[in-house]
């Protein structure tokens, strides 16, 4: 398990990394590691040269960005993980962190990583697609915005292009918001089985707006749109959780393999629409 | 002699007592200062001048021929030095040591033909293991795909191509016997009641985190090859590996590394260190060859049973269990190594701890497009375990009986040992009612039904399991080839052997004849010693001997190393004691009858000034040969060598009327699960967890705690986590730990509470039974009854393993359906 020849380029700065990116077309951004490095290894993956940014100064932050919160790319998980101020304005990810890898993995692995990596089951994209997360790419030729939900475009595909690289992670203020996290997994801290992420606002008593998004059940994290409009205008009661969960199983194609098959599954996403919906909107207000 | 065989005497020397010191006491290990600095010495870390590194290019197929393989490119890559297919391994290597017999021929590197995913197809040496890797990658094979077995049960019909091993004949089964011991049909007859069920047991195996490896290198001069590895039994059948190499045997030398935790995968390993042997003598540099994880989850030749039973209880309307009759299909993959040996070993105790009166085991052993079966933790024992314990649970049931209740009125009593079993094997002791009043109190079942009852009232679902089983230890080789079609290897000595040596300032030297590989065989044998010689264990050096050194020494597996090395040590710390009174008696004039070795000195008894410390007596013993009288017992020196005999074994009656005693050291356990099942998503959470084991005399409390605890997470993933699961094709899903899943702190329970009860053995010294593999032995039966249990009010069934999330929601959703 060792990978084959590849080129190290060790950045220093942004500029730096952007200018190795543009320079070398089979490079890819090296940050944590705790994915890229195992799938070389595997050689699954076999970029021609690696840029690591783990050296570049003023990536790794987590800062108060209006009423929400923003987080530099190269900020470790378990450093958003026990962050305050995301635990204050973004709960949703701090709950989702309770399921995502283990501790040593967090120690090393970045939150950016982790989005760019675009694992389709992995947990963060749901969060970001939930919250409704703006993702900062930059390269040589400048700085754009990408919405989360626009972001993730296929199994390990982002909108992300080869010589961009992601600076920051922009989570809005949460406002009266209600969140639930929840996920199946054969193992805790293993890749999902299925994940749901949840936020709901209400206003009078009434479903203004719902986010049910999914994780593991497709090919990148997705609303599921069908459970959001089975929410949307009325009262967040059973029947209306009980319509959405039949509409959240109805709304994913999940595939089988050896950690569980597609019906599984399918009732996964019924039981955890279910489960974040109660508990999202108990917390709304 | 009676048809179940008979009981030879004891040859216990040591009896079980109250007053010992070091035995019994929770003494902190021996092995682990150096361990947890990082300090010991594994295969991967031995590092010799100009060592290569190798590689295996593994197959990609479950089954096909090799049509040609085209080696240039590889060996054109700068930095490698060697490439080696199946043909030139052929033309250097016998195939690989088996016990079955008649054999399955194994090749160390395929020749011809794959016969499952991650064979090795080619091995390359390089200047280090990235360029092999990339060697491998050069080799251009080219495969006409044959078709993969994957099944056993349609294993039993293959025919033409699908056969695996055509020079074996047109067929699949490597093996197939019925055996009956005692009055079946008869038992069935008198019947009130037959329970039958299918069961489906998972293949699983020992998970090492070092993979298999060895460092090899061959020294033209003397032409000899020196072999590192992390393997057992080098000191038993390690010769076996000089004769496939084609070398003389003294022309070897097997040097044990840390084997840390085997769980027997590594008991007898053989493929990775010739490979690395003949690569080293190709090469004519040493070579490293270490599995990688792939390599060892696909191609270690140990994984374990793999069976579906058909099994059938014959009972009385009162409860009494009267026999029991099983068709067995064991998928053993692509070879044969040890025969049907796990069915051996499982017939040890396939009745369990009750008194059934007879036994038939019809068995088919098929071949099919996997990894070859090996050893792993309960070596097919814990298979049957299940069953009979499952086959309990559903006689109770059917009955309308309490499970516990019909356990306790089956047990064998406490006055009816030593007890031979109707396959032969004797159960030496036991008192499987006192286990079964301890694990009660602490698991407080009474508390858990009322929380049960609560639970269901609000819609959840609690379930209490419960497993009494067997736990046998110290297998003897007898089990290998019982079930043989053809004599071949019918070894009956399968012993254990230790040097001792106290050096001239009175410290003390063990040297083991068989490794470490994850247990703990340093502070077993600093505690018996320290008991027998009355000295300090901290004056007690080991170390692990070589094959030019060795003694005739099994080694660990089927929990045989603390029962053997303290038969050992007991030995050879005779021979020292008895020489040290001799020379006391002559120095201070004394009788030798009115001497005693007490607190590291010989005493004249009555005579509290007249005594001679160890350390005086050893210095006389080396430097004073001329100031002792002319005895040839008294020759310079103080030192012992003792191999020590299985303590209880007798030989397979001609006839196959039993199987002689070949496990006999009997333990017992009792484990009490409570779990909670989400029927929502299918998973599984321990409420708690109570086991109650008696391994006899306990020689240190902490370490057999730490087996209980560790076996019964082991026990865990069998049950609810781990496969080596093979999808249509042969391929296997579950190669990587990301797949194949390992239970981790938080599958487990917050706390397995462990409680003890020993009944020392007649047989052993001082009454020691093994303990090494029952936490997996009585952990799956006792989850999947607690998950029945929290299922009862759906009707479930648990009749297979291992229950991942997705399998048992789909087992509740079934359910559901019916009862909607």
């Amino acid at each position: 398990m060792k990978p084959p020849r590849f080129r190290y380029l060790r950045a220093e700065s942004v500029d730096g990394a952007l200018r190795a990116l543009a320079d070398n077309p089979d490079s890819r951004p090296l940050a944590g590691g705790q994915s890229l490095i195992a799938m070389m290894n595997l050689r699954l993956v076999r970029p021609a040269c690696l840029v690591d940014i783990n050296r570049v100064a003023g990536l790794g932050y987590i800062r108060e960005d209006g009423d929400g919160v923003a987080i530099g790319a190269l900020t470790r998980h378990n450093d958003v993980k026990h962050s305050d101020l995301v635990r204050a304005r973004c709960p949703l990810l701090t709950e989702a962190y309770e399921s995502i890898a283990h501790h040593t993995v967090r120690n090393r692995g970045t939150l950016g990583g982790n989005l760019c990596h675009a694992d389709p089951s992995s947990e963060t994209p749901a969060v970001m697609v939930a919250v409704g997360a703006t993702l900062v790419l930059q390269s040589v030729g400048g700085r754009r915005e990408v919405a989360a939900e626009d972001f993730f475009q296929g199994p390990y595909e982002t909108a992300a292009r080869q010589d961009e690289l992601l600076v920051e992670i922009r989570l809005p203020g949460r406002g009266a918001e209600g969140w639930a996290f929840a996920e199946v997994s054969n193992r805790h801290g293993d890749f999902a089985i299925a994940v749901i992420a949840t936020t709901l606002r209400l206003a009078d008593g009434r479903c203004e707006a719902a986010r049910v998004v999914a994780s593991a059940v497709g090919e990148h994290a997705a609303r599921l749109r069908p459970a959001e409009d089975a929410l949307t205008g009325g009262a967040i009661d059973d029947a209306a959780i009980e319509r959405a969960a039949e509409a959240a199983a109805g709304a994913v194609d999940p595939h089988s393999d050896s950690h569980a098959d597609a019906v599984y599954r399918r009732d996964a996403v019924a039981a955890l629409t279910r489960r974040t919906l109660r508990r999202a909107a108990e917390r709304c207000g | 002699m009676s048809e179940r065989g008979h009981i030879p005497e004891s040859r216990q020397r040591e009896k079980p007592r109250a007053d010992l010191k070091w035995i019994g006491k929770s003494m902190k290990r021996v092995e682990d200062p150096r361990l947890l600095v990082g300090k010991g010495v594994y295969t991967d870390d031995v590092n010799l001048p100009e060592m290569a590194h190798a590689a295996v290019l593994r197959s990609p197929h479950a089954h096909a021929r090799i049509v040609s393989i085209d080696v240039s490119k590889a060996a054109a890559l700068p930095g490698v030095l060697c490439v080696m297919t199946g043909a030139d391994a052929a033309a250097v290597c016998d195939p690989l040591p088996t016990w079955a017999s008649p054999p399955v021929l194994q090749p160390a590197i395929a020749h011809e033909r794959v016969r499952h995913v991650g064979e090795a197809v080619a091995a390359v040496a390089a200047e280090d293991r990235y360029i092999a890797e990339d060697a491998c990658e050069l080799i251009e094979v080219e495969y006409a795909p044959l078709p993969p077995v994957v099944d056993p049960e349609e294993a039993l019909a293959s025919t033409g191509d699908a056969v695996l091993h055509p020079d074996r004949g047109d067929t699949n089964i490597a093996l197939e016997r019925k055996l009956t011991f005692g009055p079946v049909e008869e038992d069935f007859a008198a019947a009130d009641l037959v329970i039958e069920r299918r069961f489906r047991w998972p293949r699983s195996g020992g998970q090492p985190l070092e993979t298999v490896g060895a460092v090899a290198s061959y020294d033209e001069g003397s032409g000899r090859f020196t072999i590192q590895c992390n393997t057992s039994m080098y000191n038993y059948c390690g010769w076996m590996i000089a004769d496939t190499l084609r070398v003389a045997p003294h022309k070897l030398n097997i040097v044990p590394t840390l084997a840390g935790g085997s769980f027997g995968s590594k008991m007898f390993v053989h493929k990775v260190p010739i490979i690395a042997a003949a690569l080293a003598r190709a090469a004519g540099q040493p070579v490293k060859f270490m599995e990688d994880r792939i390599d060892n989850t696909t191609s270690c030749d140990n994984h374990a049973s793999d069976r579906v039973y058909y099994a059938k209880l014959a009972l009385k309307r009162d409860g009494t269990l009267l026999s029991l009759k099983t068709r067995i299909i064991d998928d053993y993959g692509a070879y044969f190594q040890f025969g049907v040996g796990q069915h051996g070993n499982a017939l040890s105790q396939c009745v369990g701890p009750y008194r059934i009166n007879s036994v038939e085991v019809d068995l088919a052993a098929v071949l099919t497009n996997k990894c070859q079966q090996g050893a792993y933790r309960g070596f097919g024992s814990e298979v049957a375990n299940f069953v009979i314990e499952r086959l309990v649970d559903a006689a109770a049931d059917e009955l309308g009986m309490d499970r516990i209740a019909l356990r306790r009125q089956n047990f064998i009593q406490p006055d009816q040992f030593p007890y031979l079993i109707p396959t032969g094997n004797m159960y030496d002791s036991g008192n499987y009612q006192a286990v079964l009043d301890e694990t009660l109190k602490l698991a407080d079942v009474e508390h858990w039904r009322a929380k049960q009852a609560e639970a269901r009232a609000e819609g959840r679902h609690i379930g209490i399991g419960i497993a009494t089983c067997q736990e046998r230890s110290v297998f003897s080789a007898t089990e290998f080839w019982m079930w043989n079609l053809e004599p071949g290897v019918e070894w009956t000595s399968s012993p254990d052997g230790v040097s001792v040596k106290i050096d001239p300032t009175g410290k003390a030297f063990v040297t083991l004849h068989s490794p470490f590989w994850g247990n703990s065989p340093e502070t077993v044998a600093a505690q018996v010693l320290a008991e027998q010689l009355t000295i300090d264990p901290a004056d007690i050096e080991i170390t692990y001997s070589d094959t030019d050194q060795g003694l005739n020494s099994t080694g660990p597996g089927g929990s045989r190393f603390t029962v053997m090395v303290t038969g050992a040590i007991v030995g050879a710390a005779g021979k020292i004691r008895e020489k040290l009174l001799r020379i006391a008696a002559h120095l201070m004039e004394a009788d030798v009858r009115d001497l005693a070795l007490e607190d590291g000195a010989v005493h004249v008894k009555g005579v509290p000034d007249m005594k001679m410390s160890i350390a005086e007596l050893a210095d006389k013993a080396h430097y004073y040969r001329l100031s002792m009288p002319d005895d040839l017992d008294l020759t310079s020196g103080l030192d012992a060598t003792y191999v020590y005999d299985h303590p209880v074994t007798t030989l397979p009656d001609a006839d196959e009327r039993h199987m002689g005693i070949f496990y006999p050291i009997m333990g017992h356990s009792c484990h009490i699960p409570v779990v909670e099942v989400d029927i929502e998503t299918g998973q599984v959470h321990f409420l708690h967890y109570a086991a109650v084991h008696d391994c006899g005399t306990m020689v240190n409390p902490m370490t057999l705690e730490g087996h209980i605890r560790g076996g019964t997470v082991n026990g865990i993933g069998t049950a609810l986590f781990e496969e080596f699961r093979y999808d249509e094709a042969g391929q296997l899903t579950t190669a990587l730990w990301t797949d194949y899943l390992i239970p981790t702190i938080k599958e487990s329970p917050a706390d397995i509470v462990v409680g003890h009860v020993e009944t020392p053995s007649p047989f052993t010294e001082y009454g020691v039974k093994g303990g090494g593999e029952g936490g997996r032995m009585g952990g799956p039966p006792a989850i999947a009854a607690a998950i029945e249990d929290a299922l009862k009010p759906l009707g479930v069934t648990i009749d297979s393993l291992p229950l991942l999330p997705s399998r048992l929601r789909a087992l509740i959703r079934e359910a559901q359906a019916k009862q909607a």
